[in-house]
């Protein structure tokens, strides 16, 4: 009876919609470092630390007014604890792994046991409760067990927690973590180290020396000394100390040579990751960006043209290392990576953003590559590209290009017409370049609401100094030249229009208004 | 009868083969100078008549081509150092000839216009152009690859006015395109400027004589209106 109670409540939570959305969101609070408003959650986070560090420092000195304690015990240790059970709760899926269970069993009829499908689910999230991160976070809520003042020392705790809220914390651990060999080489040579010459001390100078009462005043000379601070509470007195006193002040600088060298050169090796890391997490909170997978003569003049329109809502991928200092160089935003590589692109928050990525390497076969790579990852990343021929054209289409530029065909044309229509080449170079005082614009009617409806002859389209040249019904409708002017303006109708800027836009501001320049 | 214009092409590669191709099927003539073997035995291949094989650097050479004012120079070497030598022999040789040459880097336009080209086409330029094109107004995008292919049932048609034409003396804002089905997008209205004006400008333009119009329509469309403005 109560198992099928339980099993109808794993059920319930698994087709709960509400009940996912409420989940998701706390996971995306807690763990996902894309979501917009997470960095108002590790504010808060970090505030809350930071005033309970800030009371355990007055307190020392000072009585603390009663309501100041009602804060740190009530509200800071309850926010900390719902925080702590959130992460124990999100850790993993109990109802999905029920259900899935359930159906297996059914599926392969053998007895269902909710002990055997719930049991995986609470090993993993009592593993994550003896992770470092999770031990810290109940340590964190101790303090408020005010009959115990030693508890208090655990405020400390707390400001671990700002690992967790901290990146560049996170990275600098991050960052020690890839020399984890070499740190901990050095520190089993130097407890050697310290042993040997704290045993050395203690056995030349117990009896000689009145500093040294025990191997602990030995032990602890020799750290004081290996690490240079040498406070001079204890000092060597005989020969025998001395010559120790020497190897180990030796031994010292070399060991913190080494270290400071381990520890910068991990740092030079990860600066460049971190930093395009950073990039990366920047144009994610976009939403909406471009990817340029190589920086090539294309991409070179495209941003040289457009990068001011683009913004900071853009991002260059290059394998070349000397591509890339170039495109930083020029002040462009790039990094070092591979755009072929299924690990790199997934890096971009595919799920959410608007991505427009434009494979434009100088090889027809990686820019291949690229368009399947990323197609394979989401349908929705708009992909361009250039193509060299016809038959690279046609692969590229194949394998998900949505445009497909051909750099010498769009080149061949304007030569053919500059020599056959010079003054319509005029025409067509300023229009394609969007310079002088003709612009080609498209103005979809869904955002201008007050045009649908009216017939094409009610829009006096000369009174704000603009030609109209015709309409496309929607993105993938056709277009049609010149149309007959009683015909009637739809919704998500597109007018092509050629005027100036000022035109165009007066045109557009106009009719979030009244005036239909009639 | 007036003389045919002449386009002289400097260059034959597998790319500029579609610019010769083309040329050669409008009312121009076209020769091809070409100074490596290779490249004109191709073009003999492909059937081309009118092929001088000469040294591109020797002005006395190209000097012997008789190029004249209304003819065009179209520069496509693969070599781009080469490419802007020629440039600058044919603007110090014949300096009112119309030079139309080929880019495929900044620099290269640079010195291209430096050299002396009236038109330059920026093998990037145009694409990147095209690129941005695509993504803000592919409308537009997909309206110029129709005015620009000769498959096209509608193109852009220009058309000089000339004397006695029944447009001309008339004030463009005067005159009723929409009988016509036309639109006119500009034009080079020689009493003002020899450039080329948009009829979006906001400048007060008449057709006269000698003044040419660029129009878009229907091909059938554009054929009637030009008879109209022609006197045919």
């Amino acid at each position: 009876m109560i198992k099928k109670f339980i099993l109808r409540f794993a059920f319930f939570l698994h087709t709960s919609k509400r009940y996912k959305r409420f989940k998701a969101i706390v996971e995306n609070f807690l763990l996902n470092p894309d979501y917009k408003y997470k960095k108002y959650f590790d504010i808060f986070m970090i505030s809350l630390i930071v005033l309970s560090v800030a009371i355990l420092i007055y307190e020392v000195e000072h009585t603390m007014p009663p309501w100041v304690d009602f804060v740190d015990i009530y509200i800071v240790t309850f926010v900390f604890t719902i925080e702590y059970v959130a992460r124990v709760w999100v850790h993993n899926s109990w109802s999905k792994e029920v259900v899935k269970a359930h159906g297996e069993a059914k599926f392969l009829k053998k007895k269902f046991s909710l002990w055997e499908a719930s049991r995986g689910v609470f090993k993993s999230k009592f593993f994550y409760l003896l992770t470092p991160a999770a031990l810290i976070d109940l340590l964190a809520i101790l303090p408020a067990y005010r009959p115990l003042r030693v508890l208090r020392i655990f405020v400390l705790f707390r400001v671990f927690k700002l690992l967790r809220y901290t990146k560049s914390i996170n990275q600098f651990v991050e960052v020690l973590a890839t020399k984890k060999f070499e740190l901990f080489t050095l520190l089993f040579l130097i407890l050697f180290i310290v042993f040997t010459s704290g045993i050395a001390i203690y056995v030349f100078e117990e009896k000689s020396n009145p500093d040294i009462n025990s191997l602990f005043d030995g032990l602890y000379w020799a750290l004081i000394t290996i690490s240079t601070v040498g406070y001079g509470d204890i000092s060597p007195i005989t020969m025998e100390g001395r010559i120790v006193s020497m190897l180990v002040i030796i031994s010292g600088i070399a060991m913190i040579s080494f270290v400071t060298s381990v520890i910068v050169s991990s740092f030079s090796e990860k600066l460049d990751e971190l930093k395009e890391n950073r990039l990366v997490e920047e144009i994610n909170k976009t939403g909406k960006f471009m990817i340029f997978c190589g920086y090539g003569q294309m991409t070179r003049v495209f941003l040289r043209n457009y990068s001011k329109e683009l913004g900071s809502n853009y991002i260059i991928i290059d394998k070349k290392r000397d591509k890339v200092e170039e495109a930083f160089k020029e002040g462009y935003q790039a990094i070092h990576e591979d755009a072929s590589r299924h690990d790199v692109i997934s890096k971009f928050n595919i799920e959410y953003s608007d991505i427009t990525l434009f494979a434009l390497t100088g090889s027809d076969v990686s820019n291949v590559y690229i368009i399947l790579n990323a197609k394979s990852l989401s349908k929705n990343i708009k992909v361009i590209t250039r193509a060299s021929d016809e038959s690279i054209a046609n692969k590229c289409k194949l394998a998900g290009a949505d445009h497909v530029v051909r750099p010498n065909i769009i080149a061949n044309k304007m030569l053919l017409t500059a020599i056959t229509q010079p003054v319509m080449y005029q025409a067509i170079y300023a229009i394609l370049t969007g310079r002088h005082l003709a612009q080609l614009d498209e103005v979809m009617l869904v955002e201008h609401q007050k045009l649908v409806s009216l017939k094409l002859e009610e829009v006096n389209f000369k009174h704000y100094k603009l030609l109209f040249i015709g309409i496309q019904r929607g993105l993938k409708g056709d277009f049609v030249f010149n149309p007959d002017k009683r015909r009637v303006l739809n919704e998500k109708d597109i007018l092509l229009l050629m005027g100036r800027e000022a035109s165009i836009n007066h045109f557009k501001n106009s009719f979030q208004g009244v005036d239909y320049g009639t | 009868m007036a003389h045919k214009k002449r386009a002289f092409m400097f260059g034959y590669s597998k790319s500029s083969s579609f610019v010769a191709k083309q040329l050669s099927y409008e009312n121009l003539h076209l020769t091809l100078v070409l100074s490596s073997d290779e490249a004109y035995e191709k073009a003999l291949a492909d059937g081309y008549i009118d092929i001088k094989q000469i040294d591109i650097t020797d002005d006395e050479a190209l000097k012997e081509l008789e190029v004249k004012e209304e003819d065009f120079l179209v520069c496509v070497l693969e070599d781009k150092h080469y490419n802007v030598f020629l440039t600058l022999s044919l603007h110090s040789l014949f300096p009112k000839t119309v030079i139309i040459a080929l880019s495929d880097s900044l620099y290269t336009t640079q010195k291209l216009k430096m050299a002396g080209a009236n038109r330059i086409i920026d093998l990037y330029q145009v694409s990147a152009n095209r690129l941005h094109n695509i993504i803000h107004k592919p409308v537009t995008t997909k309206l110029v690859d129709r005015l620009l292919s000769p498959y096209e049932e509608f193109s852009f048609k220009e058309i000089d006015i000339p004397e006695g034409s029944p447009i001309d003396g008339t004030m463009v804002n005067d005159f009723n395109f929409e009988e016509y089905k036309v639109i006119m997008v500009g034009m080079i209205d020689r009493r003002l400027t020899n450039k080329f004006l948009f009829v979006t400008s906001g400048v007060e333009n008449r057709f006269d004589s000698g003044d040419t119009i660029v129009c878009i329509g229907y091909n059938e469309d554009l054929k009637r209106f030009e008879d109209f403005v022609c006197n045919l």
